[in-house]
């Protein structure tokens, strides 16, 4: 969980219809920082791959199961944890390398899986992943102009 | 309906008629694409004007509409938004879809 003067946290069950109202949710907290509009529809973005994917694979897409979003805020910085209690990411997808670049003229380099960390690798200041008393917990934080 | 199809010449044209393209809906719109593609749809534009939003889902329902038409007709894209565009370039699929500023756009081949 970040460690934040500002704190919220939320609960949604384990569907990936619920997956907007988070979303919605963090967007209207970022309404209150100095992150752009760019910004925002990136962090909204990296939100949405992680708790897809805590639903998909941690959860199988298995509705009934809580994913908890916990939102920090900062003067500097902003940070989302998203936690669930299925299965854990292994370490070597966490650790994975950057995707084969996209070939047009090659098909087998167009694949969408698995992009999804890397867009939040790339878009995020600072990933981890840990786990804890079978709490799985993708934490991902942005830093704020202040 | 979240997708609604129309022709326009030889292309059939698929709107997009949700903000979101995202998880909950990219297995259903990949079945609705692979459906007109499987009933002799060959020229395919997809109207994206209407959407606000898109995860790598559903960027993986436009890939895959875009595999089953290689080689044998076209996929294209219109009317993209600024969140969807930025998608696109930072995962380099830009690099494999006609990206269109409109639908009028796309069919004339602009």
């Amino acid at each position: 969980m970040p460690d934040s003067n500002q704190l919220l946290r939320l609960q949604i069950d384990s569907q990936l219809s619920n997956t907007t109202l988070v979303a919605m949710a963090v967007r209207g907290v970022c309404a209150m920082t100095t992150l752009s509009p760019v910004e925002i529809n990136r962090l909204e973005l990296c939100l949405v791959e992680i708790v897809n994917n805590a639903i998909e694979h941690a959860y199988g897409n298995e509705a009934g199961h809580p994913v908890e979003i916990c939102v920090g805020l900062e003067k500097t910085s902003m940070s989302i944890s998203v936690s669930d209690w299925g299965t854990s990411i292994p370490s070597d997808v966490i650790d994975s390398q950057e995707p084969e670049e996209i070939n047009p003229d090659h098909p087998e380099t167009w694949l969408c899986s698995g992009r999804g960390l890397h867009i939040v690798n790339k878009l995020m200041d600072d990933v981890s992943y840990e786990t804890e008393e079978g709490k799985n917990s993708f934490i991902m934080s942005k830093a704020l102009r202040h | 309906m979240a997708f609604e199809t129309r022709e326009e010449g030889v292309f059939t044209v698929v709107l997009v008629d949700e903000s979101r393209l995202d998880a909950s809906i990219a297995e259903s719109f990949k079945v609705f694409l692979f459906d007109q593609i499987d009933s002799g749809k060959e020229k395919i534009v997809v109207d994206l004007s209407q959407v606000r939003f898109m995860d790598s889902s559903g960027l993986g329902s436009l890939v895959a509409g875009l595999k089953k038409t290689a080689g044998s007709g076209l996929f294209a894209l219109a009317s993209a938004q600024p969140a969807v565009k930025d998608l696109f370039d930072l995962t380099s699929m830009d690099k494999l879809f006609s990206l269109h500023d409109s639908v009028a756009d796309a069919v004339q081949g602009d």
